[in-house]
């Protein structure tokens, strides 16, 4: 009988989940919103049907991320910084450093056989995240999708002096309104959170491979401006906004595995596929 | 009869102060909007007229501010630091730290018998203590910046902001409003953070129980009472504020 597991990623900003067996069965991704942070339930469901399973039919569930105690279904809860060690070792056994750019924080992990040797983190000032290039985005009246695309074409980046994200968007605005291209303005926002990831990765040894996730690992602009500053080449996994829900079902499986082989049965959540009653 | 003119032509307003023997006579406040040099002779004009004044009969002007060299007509710039200092010692002789909070930035100032500036760290990197908070916080809870102070007098139950961020705490008041937290309880505990963000400035610059909160921050007194509470004192609060810079520039001029 084929076992199924689930790895659920609340990240701020988007919410993912990953069905694993002894591959991976589905995956969905959808926004978190303010809402939507109780409704973890639905992307599940979502998830199983594409998969074609019952809820029943999982033998464990891992939640992640920044929301994840909003999953009151999952058998338990690992930080995403584990999580994403092992997603990512899981698709790209050669990596040694992951970066990873989200909506709402980025770090810095060194991984050694799929597990956490040392990470960095910066989620207290939103400068060098994901949403600074999301604000920028909005302001300039560019879709963020299209953000890496364009700066490709730019002459040369325009240099943006302020750090803080509030004072950068004015400071946007003001070259926009003076004539400065859509294409240098957007190099120059790479340009700013590049500087600022990778001063923070930097606190670590930069050891090959290094793999860019979350987000910002799908703005193929960013990405080319951190080859640069951290002067190496960048793996992007074919969908980075996964690695960390991934991780968490590999590590659902693997945990379960390990209860099995030491003839126990783990603890469940007597949790149905309910809403979350309690926030963090 | 002696006249002498202070303009602080700030990123948010510019403040006008008149004075004869150093003593306030009439001030204007303007917004800046995005022509600083047409603000600075608005403010002045606005300032001259409640004395039925004309600018002949000022003798000296002193500018300062973000944009003091736009108010060209001024016979001398001086940073808007030192007229701080200065406008302060003027008011409130024992004051000894002061905090100016502006629209963009926050500094504290700390300074001796004579007004004159001791140690000083401005704020220019985050926004997370300056005024641009605050604005933020009324856009998303939809009332007037003017509100703010008296709205957070009502809460009960501050929010608890796990981030000095102005950005993330705006989603994260979101978040919260989403869940049901009232608005006064939201904007305390904006204040509380920007409070604490202050106290950082503060303990860096060097605390003293005497001091004062300036710039527009010093109108909203629930942030005002949060930082009391940070500093565990009382602060000094000019009549009004925002001026205290304009003031400190026509002291200046007074001696030129």
């Amino acid at each position: 009988m084929k076992r199924y597991f689930a790895g659920v990623d609340i990240g701020s900003t988007m919410t993912k989940v990953v069905i694993f067996s002894d591959r991976i069965e589905a995956t969905i991704i959808g926004p978190t919103g303010p809402e939507h942070r109780k409704l973890a339930n639905k992307v599940m469901e979502e998830a199983l049907n594409l998969a074609q399973i019952r809820f029943e039919n999982l033998s464990y569930i891992i939640a992640t991320g920044y929301g994840r105690i909003n999953v009151p279904f999952a058998d338990r809860q690992i930080t995403e910084i584990t999580c994403h060690a092992k997603g990512l070792h899981s698709l790209l056994p050669t990596v040694k450093t992951i970066v990873d750019i989200g909506g709402q924080d980025s770090k810095g992990i060194k991984i050694k056989d799929g597990k956490v040797v040392s990470f960095v983190m910066n989620d207290k000032c939103a400068a060098g995240t994901g949403r600074f290039i999301e604000i920028m985005a909005d302001s300039i009246g560019v879709p963020l999708e299209d953000m890496g695309i364009i700066s490709l074409t730019a002459e040369k980046a325009a240099p943006i002096s302020s750090t803080c994200t509030v004072f950068a968007e004015h400071e946007i605005i003001n070259k926009l309104a003076s004539g400065e291209t859509i294409p240098n303005l957007i190099a120059g926002i790479h340009e700013s959170v590049a500087t600022r990831v990778s001063a923070m990765v930097k606190k670590l040894t930069i050891e090959q491979d290094v793999a860019v996730t979350g987000g910002g690992a799908k703005n193929i602009g960013l990405v080319k401006v951190l080859e640069k500053k951290l002067g190496c080449s960048i793996i992007v996994p074919p969908e980075p906004l996964i690695t960390g829900a991934l991780g968490a079902s590999v590590l659902a499986k693997e945990i379960f595995e390990k209860y099995e082989r030491e003839g126990q049965m783990p603890v469940r959540s007597s949790c149905g596929l309910q809403e979350a009653k309690i926030f963090s | 009869m002696a006249f002498f003119l202070g303009i602080d032509v700030g990123s948010g307003w510019t403040k006008a102060a008149i004075c004869e023997d150093n003593e306030l006579k009439s001030y204007a406040i303007v917004p800046s909007g995005g022509d600083y040099k047409k603000a600075a002779k608005e403010a002045t004009n606005l300032a001259l007229k409640k004395l039925n004044l004309s600018v002949k009969d000022i003798k000296c002007t002193v500018a300062t501010g973000y944009g003091a060299t736009m108010a060209d007509f001024a016979n001398d710039v001086i940073s808007d630091i030192s007229c701080h200092a200065k406008g302060i010692s003027v008011l409130f002789s024992n004051v000894r730290t002061v905090i100016d909070i502006g629209a963009q930035f926050t500094r504290a100032i700390t300074i001796d018998n004579d007004g004159r500036i001791i140690n000083f760290i401005m704020n220019e990197k985050c926004a997370g203590g300056s005024g641009k908070f605050l604005q933020v916080t009324a856009r998303i809870l939809h009332v007037n910046i003017e509100e703010l102070g008296r709205l957070s007098l009502e809460s009960k139950k501050p929010v608890e902001f796990t981030t000095a961020c102005a950005v993330f705490a705006e989603s994260e008041a979101i978040s919260r409003i989403s869940e049901g937290a009232r608005p006064e309880d939201i904007v305390a505990g904006i204040h509380k953070a920007m409070a604490s963000k202050i106290m950082t400035l503060v303990t860096r610059v060097g605390m003293n129980p005497d001091y004062a909160v300036t710039g527009g921050g010093g109108k909203d007194i629930g942030l005002v009472k949060a930082i009391d509470n940070e500093l565990r004192s009382k602060a000094y609060i000019p009549y009004e504020p925002q001026i205290t810079a304009a003031l400190g520039a026509a002291i200046f001029a007074s001696s030129k």
